[in-house]
């Protein structure tokens, strides 16, 4: 990052109170002998996160998150959301949700599409707050530590679909149900609502985004996102890891049924969201 | 890790750089170990060990393949030698030619198959180097070893080289009786070790691409002697990764080194590493660098764990404390 880990600290005193700071400190993480894991996380960082993000989840979308007791508080573990809003704050939501409602206190690991951690600053300060880019080896490798991984199964095309498409899921890609069978991991869903009405947009552009090294670049309505309230239902632990053995991880049918019954679990958590809000900014 | 292995004999290629002279060292420290052949390109007189006891010191050009036979199948099957280390690299990215591809790569082929058809000799261990994997956004940040190696064409030639000389030993393995031990190993963060990060750090300046800071992993000399020493011993083969015991990133390796980081605009900083090189002679060159100053690549050594069970345990003294 352009500044040490003494800025980000300095400024987690300025802003956090004595229990985020202490819960940052207490977070679990691989040290890899510099205070940094191997993946770039700091926990110094890890505060700075909270002193971002925070304003965002109290007051700007009042996140409202239900069930954390499913969320495992040891060892590897698969959390599995709907994505959507243009912008990846359901991503920054369920992070800082995670890491203030686990005792002790869990960073969940964003898996990213492979642009993201290449991106100037924004990548970098990401992974130092726990984001690793999408590959394969280093999803297995944060499993193999006993990292618990936040993945998007719709990918891209999730965050970017046009709002008439709103909670409707997008095609689930099966490398999150895999990675659960091959390591042990119980694949957790989780239902996010809200995110759909942030940043609506009707179309995007792939010329623009090649211009900024996305994919697809949405064009939204309005100019920022608007102050919906986010709600955030974690639903039951699907036990991969004691229905399956890690050989199984490589029976196409086995983990395309994991796949579809992650999808069922995170449907029915979204549509149980979308029956419970009172409004999209209530 | 196997069972009490035999004492060893062994073959010290490039004993005159610094890993091969501290290797040397370490190697006359080692019990197991009960002789040592030092190979160097200078003269023997100038080798700093050369009367110790356990040690014989020979000079010879790697390039010059019949005077290689003449010493494989003369002074070390006199001596029986059976483990043959291999340190030898041109550490300079600025010589480039036949020459230095000789030095590099044929030097790598002429000893395999010397010590494949060699009386005496049954293991040959070859230094590699993290310069052979392949780093971009889509990779993983762990590098198993599994993991791509840089084929590019594009590639300057000091890259090339190791990533052929590191093939050529690969392709021979499990071939014959002849164990071959490839060890990738961390950029050793010390001068004469072909350090590119360590040429880059000796300004008092160092400029880094600006939104970036990369996880590296880094070595020092006394890991990366343990290692060679290390996989000495046992009848294992394969090749395998060897990380230095400092993981970290860019900015603080240039923070602990006494330096100041600058930000700069990636595009710019060829252009000012180019003009560095051609004003004070210093070798770094961003351009065959730049992929590691921009994603994240750190060796994985469970398999060197496991298998020959060395774990880093010197970290780099560094100038500037934590």
């Amino acid at each position: 990052m352009p500044f040490p880990p003494s800025i980000a600290e300095a400024l987690a005193a300025l802003f956090l109170d004595d229990e985020a700071r202490l819960r940052a400190q207490n977070i679990h993480f691989l040290d890899a002998g510099h205070g940094y894991d191997a993946f770039g996380l700091h926990p110094s960082f890890v505060a700075l996160g909270e002193v971002l993000v925070s304003p965002l989840y109290d007051k700007y979308f009042r996140v409202r998150s239900f069930d954390h007791h499913h969320i495992p508080t040891t060892g590897p573990a698969v959390l599995a959301a709907n994505h959507s809003g243009n912008l990846p704050m359901d991503g920054m939501l369920i992070w800082l949700d995670v890491l203030r409602n686990t005792t002790p206190p869990r960073v969940a690991r964003p898996i990213a599409d492979h642009f993201v951690p290449s991106l100037p600053y924004l990548g970098t300060l990401f992974s130092r707050g726990g984001l690793v880019g999408g590959s394969r080896g280093n999803a297995r490798s944060l499993l193999d530590a006993g990292e618990m991984l936040m993945i998007f199964p719709e990918g891209v095309p999730g965050i970017v679909k046009s709002f008439k498409k709103r909670y409707q899921l997008q095609t689930f890609r099966e490398g999150h149900a895999e990675l659960a069978i091959r390591h042990g991991a119980p694949i957790v869903p989780i239902g996010v609502v809200g995110g759909e009405e942030q940043l609506p947009s009707f179309f995007s552009s792939r010329r623009l985004g090649k211009l900024f090294g996305i994919p697809t670049f949405p064009i939204p309505v309005v100019p920022v996102p608007l102050p919906v309230r986010y709600y955030l239902y974690y639903g039951e632990p699907i036990p991969v890891h004691e229905e399956f053995t890690s050989a199984d991880a490589d029976d196409p049918r086995i983990v395309g049924e994991v796949a579809e019954r992650v999808k069922a679990a995170v449907n029915v958590l979204v549509q149980r969201g979308l029956d419970e809000r009172p409004g999209v900014f209530q | 890790m196997s069972g009490p292995s035999p004492k060893r004999r062994v073959m010290v290629t490039g004993a005159g750089s610094p890993i091969g002279e501290q290797l040397v060292r370490r190697l006359l420290d080692d019990s197991r170990v009960e002789l040592i052949l030092a190979v160097t390109g200078h003269p023997v007189e100038s080798f700093p060990l050369n009367d110790a006891k356990r040690l014989t010191v020979f000079q010879v050009d790697l390039v010059k393949t019949r005077r290689v036979h003449h010493l494989m199948f003369g002074l070390a099957k006199e001596l029986e030698i059976d483990v043959v280390i291999h340190t030898a690299l041109h550490s300079s990215a600025a010589d480039e030619g036949d020459k230095v591809h000789a030095y590099n790569v044929d030097s790598v082929r002429n000893l395999i198959s010397l010590c494949e058809r060699h009386p005496t000799i049954n293991r040959f261990i070859l230094r590699s180097a993290s310069a052979v994997y392949q780093v971009q956004r889509d990779l993983p940040v762990l590098i198993g070893e599994e993991h791509p190696l840089n084929m590019s064409g594009h590639a300057p030639q000091w890259v090339r080289d190791r990533v052929e000389a590191d093939l050529t030993a690969c392709v021979r393995m499990g071939l014959g009786s002849l164990q071959i031990v490839v060890l990738r190993m961390a950029e050793v963060l010390a001068p004469g070790t072909g350090s590119q990060l360590y040429d880059y750090l000796q300004s008092p300046i160092c400029f880094q691409p600006a939104g970036f800071d990369p996880m590296i992993n880094l070595m020092s000399i006394d890991d990366a002697v343990e290692a060679l020493s290390a996989a000495c011993h046992g009848n294992e083969q394969g090749v395998f990764n060897i990380p230095g015991a400092d993981t970290l990133p860019v900015s603080v390796s240039i923070q602990r080194w006494g330096r100041i980081g600058i930000p700069a605009i990636n595009a710019l900083l060829s252009p000012i590493y180019r003009v560095r090189r051609r004003l004070t002679g210093h070798d770094f060159r961003y351009g065959m660098n730049r992929r590691w100053f921009i994603y994240s690549g750190v060796l994985d050594g469970q398999r060197a764990e496991q298998v020959l069970g060395h774990v880093p345990s010197h970290p780099i003294d560094w100038p500037v404390p934590s």
